[in-house]
């Protein structure tokens, strides 16, 4: 029965959808960019408000659910859906001038963000395998055709074709291991999943204990690889790079956060919710410690010789998808949800910092043309603004002390050495010496090196509010980090609660 | 008490606030801007001191509990499994950090004035600002994971100082302002990793659930332990004291942990410099005195053989390296390393074995020490910035005679020498005196031979003012003009504060003494 309240919880979305609709067609009748694009700033603050009106209206001690629950919004969804929000509107002032200067096309640039936004924020919040299948798809499709809105660039079609290519294979993969699973419980919701694997499965009428059984590993191990495609994840990262450099570099910033949370978003929700860790725990340990330890390692590692900053981004996101990895695993192996509080706040701190780093990129670009990291040469001089508050960025990428990076490393690597992952937490650390390399190498040649050009860069307006706004939510966040753990510690717990509740 | 109401957190936030301020503003504006900034946070230091003194005077200092000016917030909360991570805003200052406190505003202050004419003049005062706030927060903080934080903050501006506006003659393939920024950098972050895992080693030993310098000191680290392999045995503690010892050591600098300091010294612009003399290295000899002497007294007697010989090796070896010196910058940051071993000697006095009066002496005139050794460098520093900025060069052989046309000028840099060298009266011999009278019935042929520090201090500087200020005039600096009155002012503010030290010590003694008492009667009893 469908219900008014149910409705409610599903308004942000809604709303969103609506106002991706009302961007296509605000396109159709102007020609004056500006107008489309404050359509969509301004429109953004419907769902924004709808979902903060949910924090205060809603009871969090349980989770909502909705449309026999295929919604259910906790504080989990919600802790989500104010990143997604979040990423939306920093993307909307980031992108202004490059979309004017390269894409030429704000209305779909636009539409197609907020609609791929409206997938994420459903990933995060669906419980029942076809639809959060089905947001995959909402949240994947508009982010190919990003990827190649530059059309008369070679590069970013091919990064198109490579990226509709591998992602129809990663859904596929995704999509096998949903269906081993249904296959084994005979349902698609995940608190039918947990109860059923915690109960003993049914064969051919004769319910059997699942403890060893190797398809409950195998579907486990496919669903690993199908998101492991969306966080960039090695060993199926392969696509991250050439994608990376080959999109409009907002394109690029909207892959390498929101793409990212939403996929560790859903990853988490059908491990912990699905119960996927009460039988052959220790084969699914194992297997997602080794790929946290290749993830960080060869992130890290490969990031360190790269000479576009865009693909060195693309390798540093790869890195830091492992740390989050190392969390998440610490939580996964322990039953407790302290690992998963620490990756919520990482993955927060990890989005502003990272479009802070991209308003960067997105500024080079616009004002330069390049995107290699000599291109960044003497940009101190040339306007410091951005060199700042890109250095900072930067700084707290590599989790320097005291900026908001260091808190989140500090929280995810003290949880998982206390979850008693020691050896996993010391690669971490090792791993992030070596990130400090490449970090600091755009650092260095931004304040010390002589630049290629003496005059001074005038930023766009939308950028430079961008990017003030992401180093100033740094500090806000380094000194208000607790205000997030607060927030983080329920949001991940309410995973659990309804595991351990039965 | 409210956190916006307490004095400390303004002296933290005054120079952030005042940076911002530099940078929103044009560059006319800016300096003055950086000015009453600087001053401000001064004049709050001192109004702090007399707020104190007023309220019962310096008594009370003895327990960091009860301290007279402190504040303490929880900050960070975070459980996970067993792990307790929690950070205290925990702020307070006593008897050997109001000292600094105090030394820090005011070089802010004067470098603000001297940097008035750079290029870029509003970035270098922001820059310059950011640091002062950073040194500040390891100067107050009482939390030993806060105390990290704001060592690191320290770094980034200090780095960028150096590194932007530092010297660009060619060293290693590099200019010489990118060298040495990133020797500073490594240095000092090789050791901050150190103090980290010492730091993360006593809270998780303690079983503390907060790193507060008050819950540690009464839950001190007991017991050894056999290093596999070798098979030797080493008590915790001192594993710890020399974990966290490192960082402070390569900040000192000790020897053999010094290389970095004269590179950064002759790289660096004078104001910078100055800062990184006059407070920078005492950030090592504060934390020092602070962390490992309350938290591992037993570690530090047993470290205190090695730590006198290190000091004695620090002052013969830095004053015998100052006399080959071509390079009067150079000279100096050398001499830095030298009176910074005094240091390290009167703590290594302290923390040995013999009479309590004479350890307590040392120990009080290294802390004295750390503030004259502030105000006499920063003043040499001074002084040699002026006649850079006017001759380009440094050279000691190129000059001679200048004193006949920078007179004002001579004799300032004569009178800083004399300072140094520890002439009676002024603020080097009070320090210098107290820490060799009481070292001598510790450590006495330690310090028979470090005395010896005199003679050579005494040598390579009056060689230095001989060569350069005086004996035949070299024509070629006919046109060198004489300091300019805003050149002047540090010069004289410094100046002033180096003979009211050095005639009326106790009013210094008698803020540090209250808490190196308590400190020795709690840390440092059992050594008989």
């Amino acid at each position: 029965m469908l219900k008014l309240s149910d409705l409610y919880l599903l308004s942000p979305e809604l709303s969103l959808t609506l106002l991706a609709l009302v961007v296509m067609t605000v396109d159709l009748f102007t020609k004056r960019r500006i107008v489309v694009a404050a359509t969509a700033l301004i429109g953004l603050i419907v769902p924004v408000a709808l979902t903060i009106s949910q924090i205060f209206i809603l009871d969090f001690s349980h989770a909502n659910h909705a449309f026999s629950n295929m919604l259910s919004v906790d504080s989990y969804a919600v802790f989500f859906k104010i990143i997604f929000l979040l990423i939306a509107v920093v993307m909307v002032l980031a992108s202004y001038e490059y979309v004017k200067k390269y894409v030429k096309a704000d209305g779909e640039f636009y539409t197609l963000m907020l609609f791929s936004v409206v997938g994420m924020m459903l990933m995060a919040s669906t419980t029942e395998l076809i639809t959060i299948y089905i947001s995959l798809e909402l949240t994947s499709i508009p982010l190919y055709v990003m990827a190649g809105l530059i059309r008369s660039n070679e590069k970013s079609a091919e990064a198109a074709v490579k990226y509709v290519l591998l992602g129809a294979m990663s859904s596929a993969i995704l999509l096998y291991g949903f269906a081993l699973l249904y296959g084994l419980t005979g349902t698609t919701d995940l608190m039918g999943i947990a109860t059923l694997i915690k109960n003993g499965m049914h064969t051919s009428n004769v319910i059997t204990s699942v403890q060893g059984n190797l398809m409950e590993l195998i579907a486990g191990v496919l669903i690993l690889a199908g998101f492991g495609f969306k966080i960039s994840a090695v060993p199926f990262h392969m696509w991250s790079p050439d994608i990376y450099e080959g999109s409009p570099t907002p394109a690029t910033a909207f892959f390498s956060v929101g793409s990212k949370a939403a996929g560790f978003a859903a990853l988490i929700r059908v491990f912990i919710d699905g119960g996927l860790g009460q039988v052959n725990l220790t084969s699914l340990v194992v297997v997602i410690s080794i790929v946290a330890v290749l993830t960080m390692t060869l992130g890290n590692f490969v990031a360190a010789v790269q000479t576009n900053a865009k693909r060195m981004m693309a390798y540093s996101s790869i890195a830091q998808a492992g740390y989050i990895l190392v969390g998440f695993v610490a939580s996964f192996a322990s039953n407790k949800s302290d690992g998963n509080a620490a990756v919520l706040f990482f993955i927060l701190i990890y989005v502003v910092t990272n479009l802070g780093a991209f308003s960067g990129i997105i500024a080079l670009g616009d004002l330069t043309g390049g995107d290699k990291i000599e291109d960044f040469r003497g940009l101190a001089r040339r306007s410091p603004l951005l060199a700042a508050c890109t250095a900072a960025c930067l700084a707290s990428l590599a989790g320097i002390p005291p900026l908001a990076g260091f808190w989140s490393k500090v929280i995810i690597f003290s949880t998982a050495w206390g979850l008693g992952l020691n050896w996993l937490v010391i690669v971490a650390l090792l791993n992030s010496i070596v990130s400090l390399v490449y970090y600091g190498r755009i650092i260095k040649s931004m304040y010390f090196d002589a630049p290629l050009k003496l005059d001074r860069l005038k930023m766009p307006i939308g950028l430079s509010t961008s990017i003030t706004f992401a180093a100033a939510a740094l500090v806000v966040l380094t000194v208000a980090a607790q205000f997030i753990i607060n927030a983080a510690t329920p949001a991940a717990s309410s995973l659990l609660a309804f595991l351990l509740g039965r | 008490m409210n956190i916006f109401t307490n004095d400390i957190t303004w002296i933290l936030l005054l120079p952030v606030i005042g940076a911002v301020g530099v940078y929103a503003t044009p560059t006319k504006i800016a300096r003055w801007v950086a000015l009453v900034f600087s001053a401000l946070v001064f004049a709050l230091s001192i109004i702090m001191f007399f707020r104190i003194l007023s309220d019962g005077g310096f008594s009370n200092f003895g327990d960091l509990r009860h301290l007279p000016d402190s504040f303490d917030a929880l900050w960070i909360n975070f459980n996970a499994g067993s792990f307790h991570f929690n950070i205290h805003y925990f702020v307070g200052v006593d008897g050997l950090s109001l000292p600094l406190v105090v030394l820090n505003a005011l070089i802010t202050m004067l470098a603000v004035i001297g940097g008035w004419e750079k290029t870029r003049v509003k970035e270098y005062l922001a820059l310059i600002l950011l640091l002062e706030s950073g040194v500040m927060g390891v100067f107050v903080s009482l939390d030993l994971f806060l105390f990290f934080l704001f060592w690191e903050v320290e770094l980034a501006p200090m780095f960028l100082l150096i590194g932007i506006w530092g010297n660009d003659a060619i060293k290693h393939g590099v200019p010489g302002r990118i060298y040495s920024a990133w020797k500073f950098l490594l240095y000092t972050f090789f050791g901050s990793v150190f103090m980290l895992a010492g730091f993360i080693f006593v809270y998780l030993q303690s079983g503390q659930t907060s790193a507060r310098l008050t819950d540690l000191s009464t839950h001190l680290l007991v017991g050894s332990v056999q290093i596999p392999l070798i098979g030797v045995t080493l008590s915790l503690q001192l594993i710890a004291f020399l974990l966290v010892f490192a960082a402070f050591a390569v900040k000192i600098p000790m020897f053999p942990l010094h290389t970095w300091l004269p590179d950064a010294h002759t790289d660096a612009p004078t104001e910078v410099s100055v800062i990184l003399a006059g407070v920078l290295l005492k950030m090592g000899a504060y934390g020092l005195i602070r962390f490992c002497l309350i938290l591992f007294p037993q570690g530090a007697h047993e470290f205190s053989g090695v730590l006198a010989v290190l000091a004695v090796i620090n002052i013969i070896y830095g004053a015998g390296i100052c006399l080959v010196q071509s390079d009067m910058k150079k000279l100096i940051a050398y001499s830095s390393v030298s009176h910074m071993g005094i240091i390290l000697l009167g703590v290594a006095a302290a923390t040995g074995t013999g009479d309590m009066a004479f350890r307590m002496a040392a120990l009080t005139g290294a802390t004295v020490q750390m503030f004259s050794h502030g105000i006499i460098t920063a003043l040499l520093f001074f002084c040699v910035g002026v006649i850079y900025d006017k001759a380009h060069t440094r050279e000691i052989v190129i000059f001679g005679g200048v004193a006949k046309r920078m007179p004002m000028l001579a004799t300032l840099f004569t009178f800083a020498a004399l300072a140094s060298l520890g002439l009676p009266g002024l603020a080097g011999f009070v320090a210098e005196y107290m820490v060799f009278t009481g070292s001598f019935k510790i450590w006495t042929a330690v310090t028979i031979v470090s005395v010896f520090t005199m003679i050579l201090t005494a040598s390579y500087l009056l060689w230095m003012i001989k060569r350069v200020f005086y004996g035949p005039f070299n024509k070629k600096w006919d046109w060198l003009p004489d300091a300019s009155p805003r050149e002047l002012i540090p010069l004289f503010a410094l100046a002033g504060v180096i003979v009211f030290v050095g005639i009326y010590p106790t009013a210094l003694i008698n803020v540090i003494t209250p808490s190196l008492s308590q400190l020795m009667h709690s840390a440092l009893a059992f050594v008989k």
